[in-house]
């Protein structure tokens, strides 16, 4: 239920929240083998020279024999967050920096780029089929994809357990929607299977297919709500086409569905006359009217100020424990993984990085993972 | 060379994607698969009924009132004002209401169609038709194809009847060099009900084609708002070609090589 509660959790800001400096939550970057350490809200002493690593700005400058910046002091083009940003000529050197990050972090010479097992030397996550495969509702095997010549997936492995809330993250333009595309059969894998509860999506006739189809329930980016009907037809429409029940027990249920998504009073209105966090709302009220097993959302929090996002992740949560099922949540937003994920799969170059319960991802040792879970700007993840 | 045979190449191939595509509306409309969703069919009938209606109608009035003004007085040039009724019968029947109806669908209910099902695309409408586990094209696509056979012939034949009337009008009533009956008497000896069938069917291809032309480019429309217009443009372009190249098919196939007329004995 929407209502107008604020944060519950202080470990998790709502984004664009800026801790003051003596409170920057930040990730050490140590020598491999080690654990990296990560600490919030505690003072520390400053890092020493030996366990940072270089911003790329740092490295340019090293590279062409200036000062480096002094350490703990403000970099001269502006302060330490915002030096990737400020950097002049990144695109100079962003490859040479990335292969010179990765090195900085592994404690080893980067391979060169484009080498199949540098592309990959994050991706720890199984490479096979999982014990607990037969559980999944939705499982991707071995999926290779590709629009012309630019690989999206690229030998997909994963597994979304049952009952739960899952989600997909990443860095943009890896390929998290085509992910879910996939899932729903709306495309087809080049390689590979793709099966829910069991079922090979590739291999069903369209008969078939559509009757899969109605297990699920999905929030699109913007809603996806038909412009030619008002809300509560958009939200009762699988009812009437999908069903046999009559009109007064549509009515019941799409009311109490609009009641729980705070849109109880909105159904005459034209989707046109509704905010973006409304028809995201409208949107999930019609996910949910036939009860899917399985409810996908796509990026639910872009567009939306953090306040409703949070309050959208808080239904999301409510919903999911009133009903069940399993939910999968694609984002790139840290803030809504640490409401509600209580699965984790972080998807980069159409493989998975690294997947597992929520707790061991944020707690994870791949460098990577803890970068972007951490959403911090040194690390194995550059601008390329 | 490579270069100047790729538009061609691209023509062909597009021409070859809305043949497929047609085929696929019509499997949907004539496989009856599309009277699962016979509600959404009505209501598209309903928007073209009372969308395009009207405005055909005023079209085809203002035509007829063109035809018979100009019939009228050319017969008169020529000393036989008396069969001012053969414009009235050829000109509107034979030519000016299939054009006018090809113009006019192509102009408000092809462009329309476009910018609707385009729009439903690019904001995932579509997709998420899909997802609920309905046909998008049968729910968009056949829908509108039999909505559009159950309306434009009776708004066809009706815009015929407009014209008609608007040429008694300016011939009788406005210039009034030719008697009623005299008019009627030269108007029906130069048509006949074959006649109006083979109006209706250039009429009706020009629609089909339209539609098919018009849901197809919504249908696969990309690249945003931007794309849509551009969707929508190509879908004029090509309606306008295919408007003229059935009106001359039909021309040639049904009077081409009889007239049909009471005239050289």
């Amino acid at each position: 239920m929407i209502d107008d509660r604020g944060h519950d959790d202080e470990a998790t800001p709502p984004s664009g929240y800026e801790k003051p400096p003596g409170e920057q939550e930040t990730v050490q970057w140590e020598s491999p083998g080690s654990q990296p350490t990560r600490e919030s809200a505690v003072p520390e002493p400053p890092p020493t020279e030996q366990d940072r690593v270089p911003t790329p700005w740092e490295l340019q400058q090293q590279q062409a024999g200036q000062e480096t910046v002094a350490e703990g002091q403000p970099n001269p083009v502006g302060g330490a967050e915002t030096q990737v940003e400020d950097a002049p000529a990144r695109s100079d050197f962003e490859q040479a920096n990335a292969d010179r990050r990765a090195a900085e972090v592994t404690g080893e010479a980067a391979p060169p780029s484009g080498a199949d097992d540098d592309e990959y030397k994050w991706h720890t996550d199984r490479t096979g089929r999982s014990e607990s495969a037969e559980s999944d509702a939705v499982e991707f095997i071995d999926v290779k994809k590709s629009f012309g010549r630019n690989a999206v997936l690229n030998g997909l492995n994963l597994g979304i357990p049952d009952d739960q809330i899952s989600m997909i993250l990443g860095p943009s333009g890896t390929g998290k929607s085509v992910c879910i595309k996939h899932m729903v059969g709306l495309l087809y894998p080049d390689e590979g299977d793709v099966l829910v509860h069991g079922e090979s999506v590739p291999n069903m006739r369209d008969d078939d297919l559509f009757e899969m189809r109605k297990k699920f329930g999905v929030l699109f980016q913007d809603g996806a709500l038909f412009g030619s009907m008002n809300l509560f037809d958009n939200v009762a429409f699988p009812l009437r086409q999908h069903t046999d029940k009559g009109e007064d027990e549509i009515v019941d249920i799409c009311t109490r569905r609009l009641r729980e998504v705070g849109l109880a009073g909105a159904g005459e209105k034209m989707p046109n006359e509704l905010s973006g966090g409304m028809r995201k709302r409208a949107g999930f009220a019609r996910a949910l009217v036939l009860d899917p097993e399985i409810v996908l959302f796509d990026e639910p929090d872009s567009g939306l100020d953090p306040v409703r996002t949070a309050l959208l992740c808080e239904l999301i949560k409510e919903i999911h424990q009133e009903n069940g099922g399993a939910y999968v949540v694609i984002t790139h937003d840290i803030m809504s993984a640490r409401r509600v994920a209580e699965y984790i799969a972080i998807l980069w170059k159409g493989r998975i990085v690294e997947s597992g319960p929520a707790s061991e991802l944020f707690n994870s040792d791949n460098q990577f993972v803890r970068q972007f879970l951490s959403g911090e700007a040194r690390g194995p993840l550059g601008m390329e | 060379m490579r270069r100047y045979l790729a538009a061609p190449g691209d023509w062909i191939a597009a021409l070859g994607d809305i043949a497929k595509f047609a085929a696929r509306d019509f499997g949907e409309v004539f496989g009856l698969r599309v009277f699962r969703f016979f509600g959404e069919a009505l209501r598209q009938a309903g928007v073209l009924i009372l969308g395009s209606t009207i405005v055909f109608w005023s079209l085809a009035f203002i035509l007829g009132l063109q035809c018979g003004i100009e019939g009228a007085y050319f017969n008169r040039s020529v000393g036989a004002p008396a069969y001012a009724g053969v414009f009235s019968a050829w000109c509107d029947l034979r030519e000016i209401m299939p054009y006018a109806f090809g113009y006019m669908m192509s102009a408000k209910v092809g462009t329309g169609l476009v910018a609707e099902i385009g729009a439903m695309r690019i904001t995932d409408e579509i997709d998420a038709l899909e997802v609920m586990g309905i046909s998008s094209m049968t729910f968009l696509c056949a829908t509108r194809l039999l909505a559009a056979f159950m309306v434009l012939p009776f708004m066809y034949i009706a815009a015929v009847g407009a014209g008609f009337f608007a040429s008694y009008l300016a011939v009788v009533q406005q210039i009034g060099e030719v008697s009623s009956g005299g008019f009627f008497l030269i108007f029906w000896m130069f048509q006949n009900p074959p006649d109006l069938l083979y109006s209706l069917i250039k009429g009706m291809v020009m629609a089909t084609v339209i539609v098919i032309v018009g849901t197809y480019y919504g249908y696969t429309a990309s690249g945003g708002p931007v794309g849509v217009g551009t969707a929508t443009a190509k879908s004029m372009v090509l309606n306008t070609v295919m408007v003229h190249l059935v009106g001359m098919l039909g021309t040639q196939i049904f009077w081409g090589a009889n007239p049909r007329a009471p005239i050289g004995g």
